[in-house]
């Protein structure tokens, strides 16, 4: 163990670098206020290459440390490579991180089977598939790996996203950044885009407008993919609206109008509720009502 | 056509089996011998893709325990007349001419003269049997536009040739069923499909059609993100929803819109043809067809009546 300058290692070299992303600011606390613990290990090239530590040395070049301790070592890239991912192996990676060191053994020549093995070590099933959706994530630009990191996407939804071409793709994670997203909204999101695409052949700014949430969004969309439901969601809304419910009394409809029935729920804690909620019942019948929400059901109106 | 590995292996029982329905939504009752599980056909929205780990096509052996199975169930089929097929796991022409699994199914059939058997395929090519045909051998073709057979159906036989054969089959004295199932929304397929009516109208002979059944298309939800992935356009055109089993189909409205046509002109073909709804809800009986059926018993009924005044007291 030695200590080197910092202006003798080359910080821009992230070849083997893993971590993202790449600024973390609690260990720039932890190294401002004890230093670093973990010597950071470096190739022994002119000027010396990060192996293990990068983010480290940032921090101490943020800091303005003058050296660092350092481990000197000779290896091959593909050795250097392959410490900087056991390196890391003892901590939970995020999904760019593990992306990014399949990606890079995969840069490097590591066989397929290699690549498996520390697949399975970072908890990934080593299949193909996985190992191309990770492939896909690595060479992703900037702005989708944020999106992934930020948003914790799962594979299912990171696999849809990557489905759609570069300018499309660049495109809904600019719509989708400051949404706050569940994976089941976002899957339906991104289940409905396609939709579009398939039926239309592209998705243009206007399939996918600026949201303010995304529950506004997944509307606009449903009324693209589904419009007959849309219009009959809307007129169920607007006889809801007209027909204001007596207390205690609330009508079901099949989300996608498929059954021919509606259930009526009473909640009831006395005799007096009953009267009262069939008091209510009788009104709503005898205006109509419920015959106007029970033709929705019957598959004749659009 | 090029097979892919076929494996026989020795029957446990329990290849003879009721067709498992859908929840709340009419059956026919129809039973299935599952010879058969997979399928060299490759259509692009068949469900066996979401169902089945692999591509080999297993093949069921021991005859004598598949008619063991079979006499038991049509000796106690409790006064209806039971309708079997083996093409629900599998097409029950495309590997037969290979093959030759259905000819004792056949000779067994003929001599029981208690229930039918309903040969279904998109593989036009049943010479092979010719000589085994008998009266309660049915064979049925699963028919849609050519259109769509390019787009979905490419290793099938196309349409002139399923027709052709059904021809063929009725003019060997056979009467013969017709399934426009799945039926798809595309853009033009109105129009497609009224001139697949025409066809049927006038290549076949009407007396001599005993069903035809009318499915528009639906998949369990693993399908659907497998179409999405394939991007099946002339399979998600459409508006999907799901329904009350889980599975996804066009919503009703659509569905009620276009039995109804069709429903119409295979009726404008004679009036006598017996058209029924795959898999439906009964309000969608009612609305498209005008028939009310209550639950599954109904349709039973109406295809034990079918039955019984086409082959008179031969059944």
């Amino acid at each position: 163990m030695t200590k080197i300058p910092l202006s003798k290692i080359d910080l821009k070299d992230r070849r083997f670098s893993i971590s993202y992303p790449p600024r973390d600011e609690k260990l720039l606390w932890s190294i401002g206020s004890i230093g670093i613990i973990q010597p950071v290990v470096l190739l022994d090239r002119t000027p010396f290459v990060p192996v293990a530590g990068l983010k480290r040395l940032q921090c101490a070049r943020s800091l303005r440390l003058r050296t660092v301790e350092a481990v000197i070592m000779n290896l091959s890239d593909r050795e250097a490579l392959l410490i900087s991912i056991h390196d890391n192996l003892s901590r939970e990676l995020n999904i760019v991180e593990k992306a990014l060191a399949i990606g890079k053994m995969d840069l490097f020549g590591l066989s397929e089977k290699e690549i498996f093995d520390v697949m399975e070590h970072m908890g990934l099933q080593p299949h193909k598939k996985v190992l191309s959706g990770f492939l896909a994530i690595a060479g992703s630009d900037e702005a989708f790996k944020d999106l992934v990191f930020e948003k914790n996407l799962s594979f299912r939804n990171i696999d849809s996203l990557i489905r759609f071409d570069g300018r499309e793709r660049a495109k809904i994670v600019g719509r989708l950044k400051g949404l706050h997203l569940t994976e089941s909204t976002l899957r339906e999101i991104l289940e409905m885009l396609h939709l579009l695409k398939i039926r239309k052949g592209s998705i243009t700014a206007a399939d996918i407008p600026r949201s303010e949430n995304a529950d506004t969004l997944r509307a606009h969309l449903k009324r693209k993919t589904h419009p007959i439901l849309t219009s009959l969601q809307e007129k169920l809304k607007v006889i809801r609206e007209a027909m204001a419910l007596p207390p205690g009394v609330d009508i079901k409809v099949d989300p996608f109008f498929e059954k021919e029935y509606i259930d009526i729920i009473l909640k009831i804690c006395n005799e007096e509720d009953v009267a009262k909620a069939l008091a209510g019942i009788s009104g709503l019948l005898q205006a109509g009502y419920v015959r106007s929400i029970l033709e929705l059901t019957k598959g004749r109106v659009r | 056509m090029s097979l892919q590995k076929a494996e026989f292996v020795e029957t446990k029982g329990g290849v003879v089996r009721k067709c498992p329905g859908t929840k709340n939504h009419i059956c026919c009752g129809y039973q299935t011998i599952d010879l058969v599980e997979g399928c060299v056909l490759d259509c692009s929205y068949c469900i066996l893709k979401a169902y089945l780990r692999d591509d080999r096509i297993k093949i069921t052996r021991g005859e004598d325990a598949i008619i063991s199975e079979l006499n038991n169930t049509i000796d106690n089929a409790g006064g209806h007349i039971p309708r079997f097929g083996t093409g629900e796991l599998s097409d029950s022409l495309a590997i037969d001419r290979r093959y030759k699994l259905n000819r004792f199914l056949l000779e067994y059939f003929g001599k029981k003269k208690k229930a039918i058997l309903e040969l279904k395929s998109k593989w036009a090519d049943f010479g092979h049997l010719s000589e085994h045909l008998n009266p309660y051998t049915v064979i049925s073709f699963s028919v849609s536009p050519q259109r769509f057979i390019d787009a979905e159906e490419k290793r099938t036989s196309p349409l002139y040739k399923r027709l052709k054969a059904a021809r063929a089959a009725q003019e060997l004295g056979c009467f013969v069923g017709l399934h426009l199932d799945p039926i798809v929304i595309y853009d033009g397929f109105e129009k497609d499909y009224r001139y697949l009516i025409g066809d049927i109208g006038r290549i076949l002979d009407p007396s001599k059609i005993i069903w035809i059944s009318l499915g528009l298309l639906r998949f369990p939800p693993a399908m659907y993100g497998l179409l999405l992935e394939r991007k099946r356009k002339y399979l998600l055109t459409g508006e999907f929803i799901r329904g009350e089993d889980g599975k996804y189909r066009y919503i009703k409205t659509e569905r009620i819109r276009i039995f109804r046509m069709l429903y119409r002109l295979l009726k404008d073909i004679d009036k006598g043809l017996f058209v029924y709804l795959c898999m439906e809800r009964a309000d969608v009986w009612r609305e498209s067809t005008g028939i009310e059926l209550k639950d599954s018993e109904g349709l039973i009924g109406l295809f034990d009546k079918r039955i019984k005044n086409i082959y008179g007291g031969a059944l």
